[in-house]
């Protein structure tokens, strides 16, 4: 038996890929599918038990199912169908052909009329950053050691040390203290901490576990399991200088080293990807090269706020549908985003001028002080009291600015400058 | 006696390094803060200290072997492992509803342990 048409298919049920299926019925598709390998929805934020999710939506702390559980509700109450235990394996390039595979149902094709990316991202792993020394048991991404905790129910080992001072690095090393580990330091090659300055307060500062800035793992020792790591302090170019090296005994080392857009999928698909953030090149209508293929969530640029996610995954839904159901032109202007020295990445890289849109940035480095946010010529600017690189910034743009200005917007640069 | 206390403004983004002044436990002095929310953080933070908490407790019968949990409010500091050496000896059957009450009062506190996720029997 055929299945209905789908118009819209997504692919991967985190909050990007929900908040798609809620997006899509509200603009009117028929037949929403998504489509997730594991046999639950909610995506990492499954494991990410911490309340801290949805200040913004919510005015209320949540845990990552918690927030989760609000979306997933919407969307079976939207009429979203979702199909869980089940993995997309391929895109055709030309047909746009979905390839899915279920125990129960096998191999499956589905024809949809338009296609969300929402597969989100995975963790850098240790071959990332080439760290000496042996490979023995007892490393692993800080991910991997939150899922083992807070959805498998067993430690990773007993005294820790965690490179990378994200969100996620910070989050880990209260985790661990909290199911009753040691947690020996947090080490971070850079001057400034990754993560935000409350998590450093509730998640280090609370258990007095200190940071080690401009330092990082040298060495790796142990055979079977982690006997301990080298660490050494590292010089303006990051490279470890000599004398400082230190040896720190631990039987666990975490690496929360940054996320990675995971693209497979979309490389397949024939979808253009950007250098820099590792995601799809897409428009403010969240459309990649593909104009029947959008994309959604961390699989774009790696958001630190699932709210922003959320909202993103909102209006991909509803352009999806838009599009399947023939209300998206053919001919959207294409106009290129450029950005300034500091900006070390944003999206999205075009504008079309069909909606109002936010552009998404990260500076390089930081600015402790105030400084402006700029979009050129004359779009936006407004002062900010800092800007992190753990921390994006927004730059709005409204339709009807982008439609005075016609054919005379040739391009939009963003910056953002210390006053 | 005067001490001095440091730490960090969680009120907003920008994290304000707070330094307290504190004579004989009562705050004489709060500097660092950009913003008079800094100065009731401050107060909060020395006087009751409370965070929010969340670990996981064993299941039985579940489509996972723990189900995580939260305190519903913010419980005080200084009680925070009190409380997860208490979750930690709960063990639960499944099914389980998220916001299920798991433990009333936890140590004293008037701060109920919840479930913060739904889990289906195995
Ligand atoms: C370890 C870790 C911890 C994090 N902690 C936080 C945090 O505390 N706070 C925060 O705001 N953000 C956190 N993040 C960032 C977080 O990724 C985003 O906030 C948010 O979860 C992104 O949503 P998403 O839907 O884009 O991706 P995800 O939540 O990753 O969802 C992607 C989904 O797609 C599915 N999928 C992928 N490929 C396929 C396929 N081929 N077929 C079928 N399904 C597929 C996956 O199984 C997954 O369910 C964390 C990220 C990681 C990796
Ligand atoms: S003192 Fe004010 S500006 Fe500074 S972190 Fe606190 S709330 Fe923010």
């Amino acid at each position: 038996m055929a299945d209905k048409k789908i118009d819209v298919l997504i692919i991967g049920a985190g909050p990007a890929g929900v908040a798609a299926g809620i997006g899509a019925k509200r603009e009117g598709a028929e037949n929403v599918v998504v489509i997730e390998r594991d046999w639950d929805l909610g995506g990492i934020l499954q494991q990410c038990i911490d309340p801290g999710f949805g200040l913004r939506t919510f005015r209320e702390e949540l845990s990552g199912p918690e927030y989760m559980h609000r979306f997933i509700k919407q969307a079976h109450e939207a009429g979203v169908e979702f199909r869980p235990n089940t993995m997309v394996f391929q895109i055709d390039k030309d047909t746009n052909a979905v390839w899915t595979m279920n125990k129960e149902r096998g191999i499956e094709c589905l024809n949809p009329s338009a296609i969300v990316l929402a597969m989100g991202c995975r963790e850098r792993p240790i071959g990332a950053i080439r760290i000496p020394g042996t490979r023995p048991a007892g490393i692993y991404t800080a991910g991997t050691a939150q899922r083992f905790i807070s959805m498998e129910g067993y430690m990773p080992g007993k005294r820790a040390v965690i490179l990378g001072s994200g969100d996620i690095g910070l989050g880990v090393a209260r985790r661990m203290i909290l199911e009753g580990a040691e947690v020996e330091g947090v080490y971070e090659v850079m001057t400034w901490p990754g993560g935000l300055r409350k998590n450093i307060s509730y998640c280090l500062n609370d258990y007095g576990i200190p940071l080690h800035l401009q330092t990082t793992v040298t060495k790796i020792h142990g055979t079977d399991r982690l006997e301990g790591v080298t660490v050494a302090k590292v010089d303006d170019h990051m490279t470890p200088i000599k004398g400082t090296e230190r040896f720190v005994q631990c039987d666990t080392l975490l690496l929360a080293i940054g996320l990675v857009p995971e693209n497979e999928l979309s490389r397949m698909a024939g979808i253009e990807i950007h250098k820099v953030t590792n995601g799809p090149v897409v428009n403010d209508l969240f459309q990649t090269s593909n104009p029947a293929v959008f994309a959604a969530g961390n699989v774009v640029i790696v958001y630190d706020l699932v709210d922003n996610v959320t909202d993103q995954g909102l209006i991909t839904g509803s352009n999806a549908a838009k599009y399947a159901l023939g209300k998206i032109p053919s001919n959207v202007k294409k106009i290129p985003v450029k950005a300034g020295d500091n900006v070390r990445l944003f999206t999205p890289q075009y504008i079309t001028g069909e909606s109002d849109t936010i552009i998404y940035m990260r500076v390089t480095h930081p600015i402790e002080g105030a400084c402006k946010i700029t979009a050129e010529p004359g779009l936006f600017s407004r002062r900010l009291k800092y800007s992190r690189p753990g921390e994006m910034d927004e730059v709005r743009i409204k339709a009807e600015q982008v439609r005075a200005l016609g054919d005379n917007l040739k391009e939009i640069v963003i910056d953002i400058k210390p006053l | 006696m005067i001490e001095d206390r440091k730490f960090i403004c969680a009120s907003c983004t920008i994290g304000c390094e707070l330094r307290v002044t504190l004579n004989s436990g009562e705050i004489v002095r709060v500097a660092g803060n950009a913003c008079p929310r800094g100065e009731t953080y401050a107060r909060s933070e020395i006087k009751d200290p409370r965070r929010l908490f969340a670990s996981t407790v064993r299941v039985t019968g579940g489509r996972l072997p723990v189900c995580p949990i939260r305190t519903k409010t913010p419980a005080p500091k200084e009680k925070i492992f009190d409380i997860a050496k208490e979750v930690a000896k709960l063990k639960i059957k499944a099914p389980v509803k998220i916001g299920q009450v798991l433990i009333h009062n936890v140590c004293g506190t008037d701060v109920d342990i919840v479930a913060s996720r739904d889990l289906a029997s195995a």
